[in-house]
């Protein structure tokens, strides 16, 4: 047997990984100069995907899948901000989709990889855009130990401007700073750092992002000076959603 | 997007028990758009196969729910590297499950596992020609099973047995070699056969079809 017969006996047993560990690291170091052995890897991985399935089904203890559930969720570290992007996002895609009476043909390609989905941003940017035509107010209303302030924005969609008024907060604590926030599809963009003085309410006339796709939302955090960047990295104290 | 396409799912699954490609396909989607609904579903569907896989090679019940736990860690947060060919999502769940008991195996002083594996072995045979229990054929992806038990089914004793210790124990060659009593070389042989044997009858199953 030559040095690549092994590699070739060896395949099935480095699929099921049945390998002694020294011939498991001479694999490794095979596998990414070989492509024959790669595809072949992966045809028998293909062909062998639903061995496992041998084994009888076990009924997990009761309890058992909320903890898990639970778990997953729990240790789900994306920053806040991406964790209700990305479902309006989808949200987003979907109500365009059915809008634009987009038929099941195109529905594989209207996927909600949000990372390859940059003909769907710019269709939604339009939608999104003659929503904005109409004027819309919103508050949140922010409480905390001692105040209980808020946020307004006034969206004056023809302009793409919009007035942002935070109100009834405490000055912000020593090397921290109030940042307000866009949420647009590809992220959190920066709008302006709020200096508030509890008596009287700090009014921002903010342009819209342009770059970034339809604004969905605002949020409102609390920042450390030295760790403000393109993203928050701080508590959020509100956020409003169009 | 999915309502739409719904509609024309539903029609051609309608004769389907459970998890049609297209509803898999759909089910990863909205687990790569992050919704949790559809991380609820997955952690319903695969945990009873996923807790078979791992409590056949772990002989401990919490270390093998750890091990279905980790493994919904990893389908939560890099779903986007599964397969997205026609179904599958599942085959990567249990390869990625199977890794992690292997790993988790092989971290262990093996001598302990080896002791109760071989209480365990004894019951194969019987497990295998059990008889169904009313509840369990209802299970969903049960006729994957059935199908893939069948298959083992037809191999040769020798190979049967081959195979469980390799796939299904977490064995390697030589532990096998040692566990039958037999030449490393007629392990592999048997190995190779049987596996070969088994991608014919299971290479045309892609489908959680019933
Ligand atoms: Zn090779």
């Amino acid at each position: 047997m030559n040095a690549h017969e092994w590699y070739i006996e060896n395949h099935t047993g480095y699929v099921a990984r049945s390998l002694e560990q020294n011939e498991l690291a001479l694999f490794e170091e095979h596998l990414p100069r070989c492509e024959n052995c790669r595809k072949a890897i992966q045809e028998i991985e293909r062909d062998l995907s639903w061995l496992p399935m041998a084994v009888k089904p076990v009924a997990p203890r009761p309890g058992f899948t909320r903890q898990v559930t639970v778990s997953v969720l729990d240790h789900d570290v994306r920053p806040w901000w991406r964790r209700w992007v990305e479902p309006l996002a989808l949200a987003a895609m979907i109500g365009l989709a059915i809008g634009l009476g987009v038929t099941s043909r195109r529905s594989g390609a209207l996927s909600s990889k949000l990372a390859v989905a940059t003909e769907q941003l710019d269709a939604l940017s339009d939608t999104l855009g003659i929503m904005q035509k109409a004027s819309r107010v919103l508050q949140a209303s922010i409480k905390g130990d001692g105040y209980e302030g808020g946020m307004m924005i006034f969206a004056d969609n023809a302009s793409k401007r919009w007035k942002v008024i935070v109100h009834g907060l405490p000055t912000a604590p020593a090397g921290e700073a109030y940042h307000f926030w866009f949420i647009c599809p590809d992220g959190v963009v920066k709008g302006a750092e709020v200096n508030v003085d509890p008596t009287h309410p700090a009014i921002l006339t903010l342009t819209l992002p342009q770059d970034f796709g339809p604004v969905y939302g605002a949020s409102l955090t609390m920042e450390r000076l030295k760790d403000v960047g393109s993203t928050p990295h701080g508590r959020e104290l509100a956020n409003l959603t169009l | 997007m999915q309502a739409v396409s719904k509609q024309t799912r539903s029609t051609r699954g309608a004769s389907r028990r459970f998890l049609s490609v297209e509803q898999e396909n759909s089910l990863r989607d909205r687990l790569l758009a992050r919704d949790e609904r559809a991380l609820v579903e997955l952690i319903d569907l695969a945990t009873p196969w996923l807790l078979g896989v791992t409590q056949s090679m772990l002989s401990d019940p919490h270390e093998a729910e750890e091990i279905v736990m980790e493994a919904f860690h990893i389908a939560w947060k890099k779903i986007e590297i599964a397969p997205d060919a026609e179904g599958g999502l599942m085959p990567w769940l249990l390869r990625v499950t199977r890794n992690r008991a292997i790993d988790r195996l092989r971290a262990h002083r093996r001598h302990i596992v080896k002791t109760k594996r071989a209480e365990t072995y004894a019951d194969y045979g019987e497990r295998v020609t059990q008889p169904l229990e009313p509840n369990e054929a209802g299970q969903p992806g049960w006729h994957v099973h059935d199908r893939v038990q069948a298959a083992i089914g037809e191999l040769p004793h020798e190979q049967q047995k081959a195979v469980h210790l390799a796939f299904f124990r977490g064995l390697t060659h030589s532990e096998i070699a040692e566990e039958l009593g037999i030449p490393l070389g007629t392990v592999k042989t048997r190995l190779r056969l049987a596996f070969g044997r088994l991608r014919g009858a299971l290479g045309s199953l892609k489908d959680w079809l019933v």
